[in-house]
């Protein structure tokens, strides 16, 4: 379990995250969701050791881990862009922490990893011989080659159109519960939040507006911000969509 | 884009005609030069220079001089632009790092020299300081601390810029799987840069392998083969034919360098537009380069402010009390006032031309319909012109223009400015003209207007930012060069920088810093004024 307790930050005077409280199980897939610089990308990098925080505690399976360096706390992120490295080609990529660590993925089990994001065919292929949904999954497939005890992912479908969005979700699921892995995605996307997730954690401006799982979040939204600014595109969404079957079908 | 109107075709002859007659035709003549009496005599001149004991001790001094100074600097500035990208320490200490290590640039060399005479020196500032001498500056040590502090503002900015396209999310994604340090570091660091890096080394070389004014001021008993060529040209007996054979011989390392400049192009790394990031924290990494940069730059400033205090006081170094006396004289010389106002009138006329002849050659290449070869010889001159050290171009100017009506003059001096410093104007213009809609002109004329109408009202307005940037380069640069005008000031032409070189020979050094301390004011306020003026255009 992971457990942030009072986690405070400012940047430059300005509040960016107040008092935060937040506890998250093993295993589960919790989304944060919000505005734009409401702090998704602050808190995200603050669990993962990049930034340190003002005050507050973190904790890790009952363990303060506060002051641990973020190569020692053993979580592990997809960038929003990947950042894959252009000197080396897909697999050199994937393979890339291997080397390093001794908790990471065997052999056997890198292949099968390869094979369950179906990227055999394109090992050889260089970065920018790829498309974006596969340049997502050998990213993906190099994180997850590290065995991290949280995975973090930073607006992981933004760059992806469409139906490859679809697919890559369907993936993380599945993904999450094949190696039970605790997943944290920040999206300012409500339907990918309420779809994607066990739980959705609702941000405005620094503060918690709403922790819930989705049918919580839907049913009793906790008050006028996630009704006025999450739920009001979702009905929006929703209205539209079936006014054009109507139609159709008029 | 179409059919190119009369006004381009007038524009591309213009600029042609200009290069051919200052830049092609000189150094023509000038390897003519070393032929002048038939081609046998020609070859026993250059079998004769490479005989001469004494200039290819000086070949040999100045290339492993350069070298050294070269690899010191890329060095320094590596670690100055790390601190700057990939650290953690405040903003604030970032932005006076950067400021520091350039200020140099707003500096004629030959005044480092005499800056280091006076830290470092007998009687140095930094000597008394420390109560020793650091280390013995006449000769190698001195040119080589002058060298690096020349070279070091653009061997610095160059890292530093390509820095700034380096993504740090490598830096973090190498941490996270477990990289160590040092593999982390050479992998996201230093990897992606080393065709900088390299570029940086070749940069640094050959500018100091090309400078006039450090060791004009320094050199000592340590000569070197920009020295050597002015004791040719200048001393006692000119001797033209061995001039323009050594400064051939100058020529040749800045052609290789040209060539592997481009070749090193290919080893940068390309990332694709990304987003910044935050950096892992690393306190000991934050101390160490910050400290040592830091110091860095405070030795740079202890050594320039030396020009300060030295004509303030009574007596330096040993009567240290305040005086403006000496500061007064010489603001009261009227000499020295007219070599500021010659200084002024030749930058200026050198940023204006220079801006304009730089700008249109840019929008011939990037915004006509001229074809791939006109536009390809276009760079090819740029390049031609970047090549040609501030010496050899001097020395063909002076050989070429000797019999003419152009002898002696401003407008010659403000020429060679303009083809000396073509090359970075015209590629900002490029840049940043590239980067402009490709549609306007079609919009324009689809408006009704002509092409120049469009230039007027649409490009140029939008590139504004852009030309005053060029302006200032321009400017500071022609206040500062010595190596390209040294051969063609004469008495009535006299800019403060060969006048500097001449006040050497009586040891008025008051006077020199004076003179120095104006060139600075001048650039910092023109710095901060197209600073302040480029943010405004650039931001509305
Ligand atoms: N390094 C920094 N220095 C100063 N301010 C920062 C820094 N990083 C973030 N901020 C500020 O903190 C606030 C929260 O930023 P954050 O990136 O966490 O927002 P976000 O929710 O991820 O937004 P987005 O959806 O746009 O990514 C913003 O107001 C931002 O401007
Ligand atoms: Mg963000």
């Amino acid at each position: 379990m992971l457990e942030l307790r009072n986690v405070c930050k400012k940047f430059d005077n300005k509040i960016v995250l107040d008092n935060m409280n937040l506890e998250i199980r093993n295993g589960e897939i919790v989304s944060m969701l919000g505005p734009s610089g409401s702090g998704k990308s602050t808190l995200l990098n603050i669990i993962l050791g990049l930034i340190p925080m003002d005050s507050g505690q973190l904790l890790f399976e009952g363990q303060d881990i506060s002051r641990v360096s973020m190569k020692d706390r053993g979580f592990n992120i997809v960038f929003q862009d990947y950042a894959l490295f252009p000197n080396l080609n897909a697999y050199g990529n994937i393979a890339y922490g291997l080397k390093n660590q001794t908790r990471g993925f065997s052999k056997a089990e890198l292949e099968e990893l390869i094979d369950f994001l179906e990227l055999r065919p394109h090992l050889s292929k260089r970065i920018d011989q790829l498309s974006g949904g596969q340049k997502q999954r050998v990213a993906l497939a190099r994180t997850l080659a590290t065995k991290p005890k949280i995975l973090l992912l930073d607006e992981p479908l933004s760059a992806l159109d469409g139906v490859i969005k679809e697919t890559i979700k369907t993936r993380i699921k599945a993904i999450a519960a094949r190696y039970n892995l605790t997943t944290i995605i920040v999206t300012h996307d409500p339907e990918e939040a309420l779809t994607m997730s066990n739980r959705v954690l609702i941000i405005d401006q620094g503060h918690i507006s709403q922790y819930g799982t989705p049918a919580q979040v839907i049913h009793t939204p906790a008050n006028p911000f996630v009704e006025q600014f999450i739920l009001k595109q979702l009905e929006i969404k929703r209205d539209n969509i079936y006014h054009l079957f109507q139609k159709c079908h008029a | 884009m179409r059919k190119n109107s009369r006004v381009t075709q007038l524009l591309l002859l213009g600029i042609l005609l200009f290069f051919g007659s200052f830049l092609i035709v000189p150094l023509l003549v000038l390897s003519a030069g070393s032929w002048q009496s038939g081609w046998q005599t020609g070859l026993a001149q250059y079998g004769a220079v490479l005989s001469d004991k004494n200039i290819m001790l000086a070949i040999r001094n100045s290339l492993k001089i350069s070298a050294a100074a070269a690899l010191l600097t890329t060095g320094l500035a590596f670690g100055l632009a790390y601190t700057v990208h990939c650290t953690n320490i405040p903003g604030k200490l970032k932005k006076a790092i950067h400021l520091g290590i350039i200020l140099p640039m707003l500096l004629p060399t030959i005044t480092y020299g005499f800056a280091i005479i006076y830290s470092f020196g007998k009687q140095g500032l930094l000597t008394k300081l420390f109560g020793y001498e650091l280390l013995s500056i006449y000769g190698f040590n001195g040119l080589l601390t002058g060298y690096v502090i020349y070279t070091l503002p653009p061997a610095f900015l160059l890292i530093n810029n390509a820095f700034s396209y380096v993504d740090k999310k490598f830096i973090i994604v190498s941490q996270l799987m477990g990289d160590s340090f040092w593999r982390s570091f050479v992998n996201t660091v230093l990897r992606p840069l080393l065709g900088t890096i390299g570029s940086a080394f070749v940069l640094a070389f050959i500018l100091c392998f090309t400078d006039f004014g450090i060791p004009a001021s320094l050199g000592g008993t340590y000569n070197v083969i920009a020295t050597e060529l002015y004791q040719v040209m200048l001393g006692t007996i000119p001797d033209f034919q061995t001039g323009s054979v050594i400064a051939l011989l100058m020529l040749v390392p800045a052609v290789f360098a040209v060539l592997f400049l481009n070749h090193l192009e290919k080893f940068n790394f390309h990332y694709e537009g990304f987003r910044s990031t935050a950096l892992p924290v690393n306190k000991l990494r934050d101390r160490v380069c910050g400290i040592l940069s830091l110091a860095l730059v405070g030795v740079v400033a202890a050594v320039f402010a030396v020009m300060f205090v030295a004509p303030a006081v009574k007596n330096y170094p040993y009567d240290m009390s305040f005086t403006l006396q000496f500061i007064e004289k010489a603001l009261a010389s009227r000499m020295l006032l007219e070599v500021y106002e010659n200084s002024l009138l030749v930058a200026l006329a050198s940023a204006a031309a220079g801006t304009i002849l730089s700008y249109s050659a840019a929008v011939v290449n990037v915004r006509t319909g001229f074809s791939k070869q006109t536009k390809a010889s276009l760079d090819l001159l740029a390049m031609i012109a970047n090549t040609v050290p501030g010496m050899v171009l001097g020395l063909a100017y002076l050989l070429s223009f000797n019999g003419s009506s152009l002898k002696g003059t401003f407008t010659l001096i403000i020429c060679c400015n303009i083809i000396h410093f073509f090359t970075t104007p015209y590629l900002m213009a490029k840049n940043s003209l590239a980067k402009l809609n490709p549609a306007w002109e079609t919009t324009g004329e689809l408006m009704g207007d002509t092409w120049a109408q469009t230039m007027v009202r649409v490009i140029i307005p939008n590139s504004l930012a852009t030309i005053v940037e060029m302006f200032s380069y321009y400017f500071i640069n022609a206040m500062v060069t010595i190596s390209a005008i040294i051969f063609l000031v004469t008495a009535k032409t006299a800019v403060v920088t060969s006048k500097i070189k001449e006040l050497q020979h009586f040891a008025s050094f008051n006077e020199i810093f004076v003179l120095s301390i104006l060139i600075l004011m001048t650039n910092v306020a023109v710095k901060l004024l197209s600073d302040f003026w480029y943010q405004k255009l650039a931001t509305r």
